[in-house]
């Protein structure tokens, strides 16, 4: 054993060993399968002749690419912070009903963003149901909810599951060891957090955080309704008339995207090991005087994020109930959603499995055996993520519509599941990241010597001790998969209706009650499905 | 350490198998090889408001019909990529903007001029690759508690005025308002066009991502009046009757007061036009007329058929022919004005 190895022991064993040559060859596939979308957008601009260099000296470019960086980097900052103080609160304090947040805390992801942007309009809009309320005790004068501040707001508040999840994950599975220690030795809880827990969790964190910024500049709906013309708005207006420059602002968002998640991997590299066991309970924070106030906040924070847009969902679904409309297409329906619930729910549990058994491969190249290649393939898949769905979805048709063999599978279940987890892929693969890590290679190799051969290491050691990373990531998979929609409408087998599809046609024909009474359909799916397939995984009990 | 098996991982599994097996069997069985009696539609329209219509098709036809649903821009990008391989036979656009640019494509075939005769003339492309089903007319829609009638404008070219600035909500980046554009364009020329536009500009005219957005604005009171089309006005107002926002028709013979046509056509790719183009006929007969008239408030493009009963008629209506196929630089020339005129805020 070199000197170097003995002082860092972790990395010696990854840089000596040789990843298997058969895994290897299946994550290259992997990477050249999600590098579909990026060929595209590059064909395309090939095809229409897009003059990239006097798009990249326009104003007109810089002006929605700065307010995407901006939007993107402000939210991921909010998103951090509160993704990761209420993951501390729920799984490592006493906090008042925790078992009740932690189902609450991850659900508002399933919002999308323009039910969420159309319920914070109708509420704090001029003349919005807000002001309704408040008016008649003389407050009149609400904060303009338009513009970069609307944007801001509503995806912080339905994207920092993101973080959550993952860094609840991680937090339910750190061994209580250090922060003993740490509060023997008479740190006080706050200190032990900023020392010893965030450090053990920052992957986790960079995690999430990298997802809400590819979410946020890949995000259509939000910022349109709210009236911040963001590269994604951009690409979105053009998309039918000048699709030279719709198709050149997408490779710029995709570059953009890459570089990001580049310098995220070259940041992340330099953590530090962690050790997790399962066999603990991790410590619990008494909160004591601080109780009160800590619930209060995220009480209020969780009602804004969750119950603020049910509640306006839940008006609109009681008015249509209660108004007699002979018009059609504008009554409701709730027996017509039965169909699309299950679909829905179909989806979102096919999709987070193959997603999670797609990017395991990868994870666990690069975690390790920090392979460049496998790398590489990452990249491309976490990048992925912040193409717009629509440019997703037709890079998929581009594919597979002539294609020997595929061909036939298109625009049928099989193929839609390979557009989501393209997509969503980013998801499973940042949380399989994270699970990876927390395997120590101590504890496989321990098994290799009693004599366990490989797939029994991995089935009995390893993956119950990523277990709780991979449900993580599965769960935000399935919570993406349940809402999305321009892949679902297009390449869905015709019938295929889902919970997003039938908001979307409610509220494209007008019909309030049936969109709302849709979208509170599809929050109630997604808690029970989060609940089932991820916390109570998560659970530290 | 205690080595858990993940105890739940083997049921769970059992599920994800069975979901799976599932869904091939349904694949497999849902795999049509489009034989001649069945047709695929693809939809911009809701489904709520043209399915019925369709089943009654297949009912008294014996040819079933396939519909995708879904946006009409999406859809025509989507057909734009399947190319010749499109399983559509047909496709039914909210905008005719999206119609022309795959016209422009060469991927719609020439209707039969037995159809396109059928409706008003210029309700049909200048090619015979679209027909016309309804109309949609471009009004002002006005919140009626803060405009009265007498202050309403009399010509979308009034708007400029300085009167109107910052009290009109636009939504630029919607297909209807650039398909107006381009009417303008196709009527009153680029320049006159622009100089509309850069007033509309100067005036802060309040943007919108489209035209439901706008009439929830208006109703509530956050921007007095807006540009869009009449139908959305009429169902905010049937949710909710307590709503003060109002239709203002413009006279029949101004530009702002265009008929944007919901339009079928048949893709040239299709090796079941005939079959797709009864489709068409169906919904241009007059009981499918009278049907869009009666349900979904809006106007019937076949001669004969009355609108609905509390809307102005279309009579004396100077019909554009708006050939879409023919303008020029086509839409991209209207999305550049559109986009220079600062009018996108």
């Amino acid at each position: 054993m070199r000197l170097a190895d003995i002082a860092d022991p972790g990395r010696s064993t990854a840089s000596k060993r040789r990843p298997p040559a058969a895994m290897l060859a299946l994550s290259v596939l992997i990477g050249v399968v999600f590098m579909g979308p990026f060929a595209y957008v590059v064909s395309r601009n090939l095809d229409l002749g897009t003059d990239l260099g006097s798009l990249l000296l326009s104003q007109s470019t810089w002006d929605p690419l700065r307010r995407s960086l901006l939007l993107g980097f402000v939210v991921s900052a909010s998103t951090a912070v509160i993704g990761t103080g209420l993951a501390w609160l729920t799984i490592r304090t006493d906090i008042w009903g925790r078992g009740v947040w932690r189902i609450l805390a991850p659900i508002p992801l399933v919002f999308p963003s323009f039910v969420g942007a159309t319920a914070l309009i109708a509420g704090f809009a001029t003349g919005g149901l807000v002001e309704d309320l408040v008016s008649p005790l003389g407050i009149t004068d609400l904060p303009d909810m338009k513009g970069f501040r609307g944007a801001w707001l509503v995806l912080t508040l339905f994207t920092y599951p993101y973080v959550y999840l993952p860094v609840a994950a991680r937090m339910a599975s750190l061994p209580p060891s250090l922060e003993e220690s740490a509060r023997l030795l008479g740190r006080k809880p706050p200190t032990v957090f900023l020392t010893v827990v965030l450090p053990q969790v920052w992957s986790a964190v960079l995690a999430g955080t990298m997802l809400v910024f590819l979410y946020t500049i890949s995000d259509f709906g939000a910022v349109s309704l709210l009236g911040y013309s963001t590269l994604a708005e951009q690409i979105y207006a053009d998309q039918l008339f000048d699709q030279a420059r719709s198709m050149g602002l997408a490779l710029i968002l995709g570059v953009t995207a890459l570089c990001v998640v580049m310098g995220e991997r070259a940041l992340e590299r330099r953590r530090a090991q962690v050790e997790v066991e399962r066999s603990h309970e991790p410590l619990i924070v008494p909160l004591k005087g601080w109780g009160i106030p800590v619930l209060v906040v995220v009480a209020a924070f969780l009602g804004n994020a969750l119950i603020g847009p049910v509640a306006v969902l839940g008006f609109w679904a009681w008015r249509g109930l209660t108004t007699n409309i002979d018009s059609v297409g504008l009554g409701v329906d709730i027996g017509g959603l039965l169909g699309p619930a299950l679909h829905t729910a179909e989806v979102g549990l096919i999709t987070a499995v193959v997603a999670i058994a797609v990017v395991l491969p990868i994870a666990w190249l690069t975690g390790r055996y920090r392979s460049r290649i496998a790398g590489a393939a990452n990249s491309m898949v976490v990048a992925g993520f912040a193409l717009p769905g629509v440019v997703i979805a037709l890079s998929l048709v581009f594919w597979a519509i002539d294609a020997p063999l595929i061909g036939r599978w298109y625009q049928t279940l099989p193929l839609l599941i390979v557009a989501y987890v393209l997509h969503f892929g980013a998801q499973a693969s940042r949380a399989a990241h994270v699970a990876v890590e927390t395997v120590a290679e101590s504890m496989s190799d321990a098994a290799a010597t009693l004599g366990a051969n490989r797939s029994r290491r991995f089935f009995t050691v390893e993956l119950p001790l990523m277990a709780p990373g991979l449900f993580a990531g599965a769960g935000l998979v399935m919570l993406s998969t349940m809402k999305e929609l321009p892949a679902t409408l297009l390449l869905a087998p015709i019938g295929f209706d889902t919970l997003a599809t039938e908001v979307w046609a409610a509220g494209e024909r007008g019909a309030l009650a049936q969109g709302a009474v849709a979208s509170l359909a599809l929050v109630a799916v997604s808690s029970v499905l989060t609940w089932a397939v991820v916390l109570r995984r998560l659970d530290v009990h | 350490m205690k080595t858990t098996r993940i105890e739940i991982h083997r049921p769970f599994l059992a599920t994800l198998v069975v979901l799976l097996g599932f869904a091939l069997f349904a694949t497999a069985c849902g795999d049509d090889d489009g034989s001649d009696d069945s047709i695929t539609l693809y939809s911009g329209r809701n489904e709520e408001l043209i399915q019925p219509l369709v089943d009654d098709f297949s009912e008294r036809t014996g040819t079933s019909v396939e519909v995708r649903y879904g946006d009409s821009a999406e859809l025509a990008l989507l057909i734009q990529t399947e190319g010749d391989n499109t399983p559509a036979d047909l496709f039914i656009s909210q905008s005719p903007g999206a119609l022309g640019l795959l016209a422009g494509e060469g991927r719609l075939a020439a209707l039969g001029s037995k159809l396109t005769s059928s409706v008003g003339q210029g309700f049909a492309a200048g090619h015979d690759t679209w027909v016309g089903l309804t109309g949609r007319v471009r009004v002002v829609v006005y919140n009626s508690d803060l405009v009265d009638q007498v202050d309403l404008p009399t010509s979308v070219l009034d708007l400029v005025d300085p009167e109107y600035a910052g009290k009109v909500g636009v939504a630029p980046n919607n297909g209807s308002f650039q398909d107006f554009v381009t009417a303008m364009r196709n009527e009153l020329g680029d320049d006159a066009t622009r100089d509309w536009l850069v007033g509309m500009a100067e005036n802060n005219s309040p943007n919108y991502p489209k035209n439901s957005a706008i009439v929830e604005a208006v109703g509530r009171g956050e921007v007095p009046m807006g540009l869009v089309n009449h139908y959305y006005n009429l169902r905010a107002v049937e949710a909710d009757p307590s709503v003060p926002s109002r239709n203002h028709f413009l006279p029949v013979d101004d530009i702002g007061s265009l008929v944007i046509v919901t339009a079928g056509a048949v893709l040239s790719s299709s090796d079941s036009g005939e079959a797709a183009e009864s489709l068409l006929g169906f919904l241009l007969s007059d009981d499918a007329q009278m049907t869009f008239a009666s349900q979904t408030q809006e106007y019937p493009l076949v001669a004969g058929i009355a609108p609905p009963s509390d809307l102005p008629s279309l009579d004396g209506y100077a019909a554009q022919t708006i050939d879409y196929d023919l303008l020029g630089d086509g839409l991209l020339g209207t999305i550049n004005l559109i986009r220079e005129s600062g009018i996108e805020q």
